[in-house]
């Protein structure tokens, strides 16, 4: 769930499409050349097609009848809002956390980004493991995580007043303990965009820059940090984002005194007479982002970037010139690591334990059991929710990248009024949280739709995948956008003058270049829609159970006083899983580097 | 350069073709859409849990009926199957408290069946009005402690709203489930006049309620806080007493409650609009029957509403309902009002 942000025009390399712009004309006529190619109006039709009857239509159908249940709009949410001084301080909070975000994360990603391409440190191949644990770690069980170790009975508390009997309890929660934990969870973007960014800088100019006598630090300063600024303001984006949307690290670490909006708005989209309310945050949180992005923008406004060498020499790890600055960076690097490593291995742990000894904060040997293992993977059909899941979440990825590869190239060539429009309506998803989203379908296809040729979608398999594909959709966009723009112009203008259709150019030349940001964009896409909750819970097809709800139904029950450690079990399937998508689009690289 | 960006290419296309492999395997035989009549008996519930949908998928089928539970949280159930009204999935929806059958009867998602055991079970416990539902199972929605650890227990649950025992008690504040609406509705319902007004009072007693208690903790059991000596009180519904005090070797009490306390009762009934009617007519007359429902409570230690099934019943069980009174709640006005009143309560009174 996150909110909308302006469309501009991307002329930079690197370019997320969120880096700030100059006022600049449009090139006239843009449109028109648009309509003019075949592919501009193949893309165009399928666009405003499917805009129109996915993104456009249910959720006005939904809007609709949140504000005007009986054909008369109502803006009494707004008055019932207003006066909730709970509401506004979640609000306020919320904006607060993105803005902290904003720069923790950033500090803490473009540390990890440098020890683990810049610097050459020692076995940087298992420090850059240990931070890619947030690709497979995350969510309720990484706050939860958090919580039965440095919480109020965690095993780290406990230790510590067991020397130190005075301490207070309570030293891991509220804002403090939220934002470090969503800290350390939400590097993964840095660790894939901004790394494969920094790997593009030219080494040549590093080499002159050191021949001229820059020390590591100058070199950091003048050449690196400018260079890799547009890749920084685009993932900065994508944390704010995060941030605003923060629904389980406040819930179980925030305590009473700091509560976010997110689940506020999950849990009023649940009750039919309060939907408008939530509809209302929604909107609120939207146009905070977009106030936000106003003042980024600004800020950033002025800059010029180094650019990027078209014949790029790779980069070489930098050796340390001091003794000490080595120590220093490896010894930071380690301990971060350690901090990144311990949850995962403590979820594998209590994946193992008795929930009682997890809870009552202290695990021994007797507590250990593979019972739970046993419980998971001995039910009947324990294997299909996961199949069903990888199938959804495979298809909806490939299919939303295959996609927007075509509209983002098209937006990137013609930037007319036309692909203005085209781009403001694809952010539509990011506006509404999932569940309305979901809602939204149902109610638009529970009858027949001429525009999708007739057919009742809502009680069939195909529209919970529909559901997966819309709601990724901004965010591949402006990844992909921002790959496109890195593309240098020259490339293309000879394969064209060389004979090659669009198509051609696009299938030998573009995508070539771009292939390692839509296989990261698509793995990233697939591990967060594999044990998605809010759209199965509207949509999913009753013989086809996706993981989300298997891991609800093994984790709820009034007697059931395991279930904590069942989460725990399919949190470390879960993990391998992904683990294993990120091997295929990492892995064998790491191997062939290595070798 | 050129090798890394095939690889990358290559593992997408991989991850594609897995995708539509698994797909192939996973929807074998998976279009039996909303419409037709064949196929299995799709059967919504939020009761599933604790493995009672394997028991009852596994029962079903020894007595020919087929069936495909649809396992969902009460709230997010009942809003699919609203929201499904025009073109319904399920078939025969259980579980469900009388408050969510009550939302499913004002939005004609349920269709008015009298099944073969209806006088086998009090007529006030379903719905007899219309006789849209009916009731299986019921339990006690009680305010528990652990009596090896508190001996001086207060004598009645107002007394516990008090800053006497500030943060002593367990509240949960996840108020879009069934369990803490209830609780809501069993503090406020006393004090609603017939149109759904709350008089100053009531909100000054769920006020003191949620002022006073300790909001309970994400992914900790209520017991484990007990445990831990975090909080001393909570509620819980009646059906969970049994395992936690085998878990946790715990000897649970109630804490009396002079006005009687919110009884949720399970309910049963066919989905307005399903193709398989008389089928889902079929299932409750078996699902409901003493024998069926006997049988379920012994196995998941129910208070079964069918009288004819109490024999088997787990005598503690039965004790323990019998010892609390049932609150009298006017379950229609609650239904009515209840989405206004946890609205004001989130917006307003949580900590």
């Amino acid at each position: 769930m996150s909110a909308a942000q302006s469309a501009t025009e991307p002329r930079t390399p690197a370019d997320a499409g969120m880096t700030p712009q100059q006022p600049v004309r449009r090139p006239r006529g843009a449109t028109a050349r648009m309509l003019r190619s075949p592919l501009g109006i193949g893309v165009v039709i399928g666009t405003l097609w499917f805009s129109a009857t996915f993104l456009v239509m249910p959720n006005v159908t939904l809007l609709q009848a949140t504000f005007a249940p009986d054909g008369e709009l109502s803006l009494s949410a707004v008055e019932r809002l207003l006066s909730s001084e709970r509401a506004l301080r979640s609000l306020g909070n919320s904006v607060a956390l993105a803005a902290t975000l904003a720069v923790t994360v950033n500090v803490v990603g473009i540390f990890i980004v440098l020890v683990t391409g810049w610097f050459k440190m020692r076995a940087r191949r298992v420090l850059w493991l240990g931070y890619a644990t947030t690709f497979i770690y995350g969510g309720i069980v990484l706050a939860t995580g958090y919580a039965f170790i440095y919480g109020r009975y965690g095993f780290v508390t406990n230790a510590v007043a067991n020397v130190w009997p005075e301490m207070d309890r309570d030293w891991f929660s509220g804002f403090m303990a939220v934002v470090l934990v969503m800290t350390f969870a939400t590097t993964t973007n840095h660790m894939l965009f901004l790394s494969s960014a920094l790997a593009k800088i030219d080494h040549q100019s590093i080499e002159a820059a050191r021949l001229m006598g820059a020390s590591n630090w100058t070199i950091l300063r003048r050449i690196v940090l400018p260079t890799l600024r547009p890749m920084i303001f685009a993932v900065t984006v994508l944390v704010f984002l995060t941030g605003l949307g923060a629904l389980t690290a406040p819930l179980v670490l925030g305590g009473q005194d700091f509560q976010t909006v997110a689940p506020m708005i999950l849990s009023f989209s649940r009750t039919a007479t309060s939907r408008d309310i939530a509809a209302l945050l929604a909107i609120l949180l939207g146009l905070a982002t977009i106030v936000l992005l106003a003042i980024l923008n600004r800020v950033e406004r002025g800059g010029t970037y180094f650019a990027v060498a078209k014949v790029a020499s790779p980069l070489e790890p930098q050796a340390f010139r001091t003794r000490w600055g080595s120590i220093v960076m490896h010894v930071l690097a380690w301990a971060l690591w350690a901090v990144y490593v311990f949850p995962v291995l403590c979820a594998v742990l209590f994946s193992f334990a008795d929930a009682r000894a997890v809870q009552g904060g202290s695990i021994g040997l007797d507590d250990l059991t593979i019972e739970h293992w046993a419980t998971v993977l001995t039910q009947p059909d324990a294997l299909s929710p996961f199949l069903v899941s990888v199938a959804y979440s495979a298809i909806a990825s490939v299919v939303v990248v295959l996609g927007l590869v075509l509209v983002s190239r098209a937006l990137t060539t013609w930037r007319g009024r036309l692909s203005s429009v085209i781009e403001y309506v694809l952010h539509i998803p990011w506006i509404l949280p999932t569940i309305l989203i979901a809602l939204g379908l149902v109610m638009t296809f529970d009858r027949p739709q001429w525009l999708v040729g007739g057919q009742v979608l809502q009680g069939t398999i195909v529209i919970l995948g529909i559901a997966y594909v819309i709601v990724k959709i901004p965010f591949t966009l402006r990844l992909l956008k921002a790959a496109f723009a890195a593309v240098p112009d020259e490339f293309e203008d000879a394969a064209r003058i060389l004979g090659a259709g669009q198509l051609t150019t696009i299938r030998r030349v573009v995508i070539p270049i771009i292939a390692p940001t839509m296989a990261a964009v698509t793995a990233l896409n697939f591990t967060s829609l594999v044990d998605d909750y809010d759209a199965a819970v509207f949509l999913y097809h009753p013989l086809a159970e996706p993981l989300g709800i298997a891991i609800r139904r093994a984790t709820e029950g009034d007697a059931n006083v395991q279930a904590m450690s069942i989460t725990f079990v399919y949190t470390v399937l879960l993990m391998l899983v992904q683990g294993f998508v990120l091997w295929l689009v990492y892995g064998r690289g790491l191997r062939r580097r290595r070798g | 350069m050129q090798a890394s960006k095939t690889r990358a290419l290559r593992a997408t296309a991989g991850l594609a073709l897995a995708g539509v492999a698994l797909a192939g395997c996973a929807s074998g035989g998976g279009d039996a859409g909303g419409g037709d009549a064949s196929g299995p008996l799709i059967v919504y519930t939020n009761s599933n849990g604790d493995g009672r949908g394997e028991w009852l998928t596994e029962q079903a089928a020894e007595n020919g009926f087929e069936i495909d539970i649809v396992g969902l949280g009460g709230a997010d159930l009942t809003n699919r199957i609203v929201a499904e009204v025009n073109n319904p999935v399920g078939d025969v929806v259980f579980g469900l408290n009388t408050m969510f059958f009550e939302t499913l009867k004002a939005e004609d998602a349920i269709t008015a069946y009298e099944p073969t055991w209806s006088d086998e079970v009090p007529q006030d416990a379903g719905d007899p009005v219309d006789g849209a539902y009916w009731p299986l199972v019921d339990q006690a929605i009680v305010t528990v402690y652990d009596a090896n650890a508190v001996t001086d227990p207060p004598a009645d649950v107002s007394e516990l709203w008090t800053s006497d025992y500030e943060g002593q008690y367990e509240v949960n504040t996840a108020l879009g489930e069934a369990t803490p609406q209830l609780v809501v509705a069993g503090i406020l319902a006393p004090y609603a006049d017939e149109d759904g007004e709350v008089s100053d009072e009531g909100w000054e007693a769920v006020d003191a309620y949620f002022a006073n208690g300790s909001p309970a903790v994400e992914g900790s059991d209520l017991y484990a806080r007990f445990e831990q000596g975090d909080v001393s009180y909570g509620v819980l519904p009646s059906g969970g007493i049994i395992a936690r005090d085998a878990e946790y070797g715990t000897d649970t009490a109630i804490v009396p409650n002079a006005d009687g306390v919110p009884f949720v009762t399970e309910q049963i009934g066919v989905i307005a609009g399903t193709q398989r009617e008389e089928q889902a007519q079929e299932f409750i007359d078996w699902f409901g029957s003493a024998e069926v429902q006997g049988a379920f409570a012994q196995e998941f230690n129910a208070m079964p509403v069918n009288e004819g099934a109490l024999a088997q019943a787990n005598p503690e069980i039965v004790e323990l309902i019998d010892s609390v009174e049932r609150a009298d709640i006017d379950y229609a006005l609650v239904r009515e009002h209840i989405g206004a009143w946890v609205e004001r309560i989130e917006l307003e009174y949580l900590p």
